[in-house]
């Protein structure tokens, strides 16, 4: 039985506005994308200040007297002097404090996780080898990596073992691109069977 | 124009209409076709399986907004039947604003179908700002970033929570993932550092990305898109686990008929254009 819930069909007429982009660009198409964009943005600043401004810095700076909570404030602050010609360089001191702590906080958990544990995960380690299916793909698994490295190896002419290892990696670069780009079709096709069940269920009431 | 021209030049929209017509019949009329599982899937299924009543909590990280809702709210809703059903005590939080929502929603639906308590069988955290800080925040103290819940109770005041100190007090995390922060994120800064278990849901989009962290063991599971929802939501279904709906599995029959359709466009775009190309 078709939706007699109101948010329903608001939500079911936004979305063939957004589906009427397929035929062409139209004012339905526009208004759906601009309600989106405002409304979106809108609940990001109601949720931030709710979540984590008035929790996090207002309540222990003005109502438990937290005088520390300062300098966080102060910080914030300076990243407006951003639309303020005169005082705009000031925004570096905030931009500066997140790159520095950022970047401490990320390069040696990128190392550890992208760098270590990966290497790791490809050395051919003897236990890999007691069965021959997983020996089999540890050794695939290894070949891609130096031979996608290798292929990526720019200061040395394409001569000799280099050439036909870099043509190697080559292959696994493809194979990457194509489990990607793969995945990519599925994801989308799932987006559009989850707004076309939707239409057709909680809306039309033709499936269930 | 011959055949081959005609083929080579067909409008948009009517490409649109075939993938429409391949997506909208099999919803109406599904035909079942089989799902099956993949060892990934049934990594992370185990590694929730292997928890019992006795165990630390379960964290349940929405780290994706409406957009994802298709590919990554099943796993959400499958993840906390699973718990529910072996009496697995599970906090739920978000990394993403809208993660929130998501996560609000399951429980308010699934709390009442498997009768669980808030405070008890679960505590819904909501959403904190932050990404890395709010991790490493966690793994320090947990109180520290979410003193209240959701609701505004203090966590010392819930019978799940009072005890909890960091993620020594979690058995695994389950981030589903549609982007930074996500998955990712809980790895860098959870388990390379605290070395906590991360098991992850993702878009079908990120999937191939995760798949090198499968493999040298620093997730312990992975849900690849709307099908590894499917496929855990099959698993679940033959280990007779109760679930409120099988979205994603009612999905894997138009999923499957919308990738003959993009296959067949394909072949006949690389066929005509080659034909075509001899011809000139």
């Amino acid at each position: 039985m078709i939706s007699t819930d109101i948010l329903v069909w608001v939500s079911a007429l936004l979305t063939l506005c957004i589906f009427s982009f397929l035929y062409k660009d139209n004012p339905f198409y526009r208004f759906a994308e601009h309600l989106f964009v405002g409304t979106s943005a809108g609940y990001f600043i109601a949720l931030s200040w709710y979540n984590n401004v008035y929790p996090n810095l207002y309540v222990p700076l003005f109502h438990e007297g937290k005088i520390g909570f300062v300098i966080p404030l102060v910080l914030g602050i300076l990243y407006i002097t951003r639309f303020i010609p005169k005082i705009s360089f000031l925004i570096r001191i905030p931009i500066a404090f997140l790159l520095g702590w950022g970047s401490g906080v990320a390069i040696p958990a990128g190392l550890q996780t992208d760098i270590i544990k990966q290497i790791q995960g490809t050395l051919l380690v003897p236990n890999a080898f007691l069965k021959w299916n997983t020996g089999l793909w540890v050794s695939i698994i290894f070949l891609g990596v130096v031979s996608t490295l290798i292929y990526f190896f720019f200061s040395h002419e394409r001569r000799g073992v280099i050439k036909p290892l870099a043509n190697i990696g080559i292959i696994f670069i493809m194979l990457g691109f194509g489990a990607s780009f793969g995945y990519t079709v599925m994801a989308r096709i799932s987006l559009l069977i989850g707004r076309l069940h939707f239409l057709l269920g909680p809306w039309l009431g033709i499936i269930r | 124009m011959n055949i081959v021209e005609k083929l080579s030049k067909i409008p948009r929209q009517i490409i649109f209409l075939v993938m429409a017509a391949a997506i909208i019949i099999p919803l109406i009329t599904p035909i079942g076709m089989p799902v099956n599982e993949m060892p990934k899937t049934r990594k992370l299924f185990e590694a929730i399986e292997s928890l019992t009543i006795e165990s630390k909590p379960i964290l349940v990280s929405c780290d994706f907004d409406p957009q994802s809702m298709p590919e990554l709210y099943p796993m959400l809703q499958a993840v906390l039947s699973h718990c529910f059903t072996k009496n697995i005590k599970v906090l739920v939080m978000a990394l993403w604003p809208q993660g929130a929502g998501m996560g609000e929603m399951a429980l308010d639906t699934l709390s009442k179908v498997f009768n669980k308590k808030n405070g008890e069988d679960y505590v819904f955290l909501g959403y904190k700002v932050g990404g890395a800080a709010v991790i490493l925040g966690l793994g320090d103290k947990i109180k520290n970033v979410f003193p209240m819940d959701y609701y505004n109770k203090s966590l010392d005041s819930l019978i799940l929570t009072q005890n909890l100190v960091n993620f020594n007090d979690i058995s695994l995390i389950v981030s589903l993932s549609a982007g930074d922060p996500g998955y990712r994120t809980w790895l860098y800064y959870g388990q390379s550092k605290y070395g906590v278990r991360v098991g992850t849901g993702v878009t079908a989009v990120s999937a191939a990305d995760a798949y090198p962290y499968l493999d040298s063991g620093q997730l312990v599971g992975l849900f690849a898109g709307m099908k590894g929802a499917a496929e855990y939501e099959t698993i679940l279904n033959r280990y007779k686990y109760r679930l409120i709906d099988r979205l994603a599995t009612k999905a894997m029959d138009p999923q499957s008929f919308g990738h003959l359709v993009i296959m067949l466009f394909i072949i006949i775009g690389n066929v005509s254009f080659f034909m075509l190309g001899r011809k000139k």
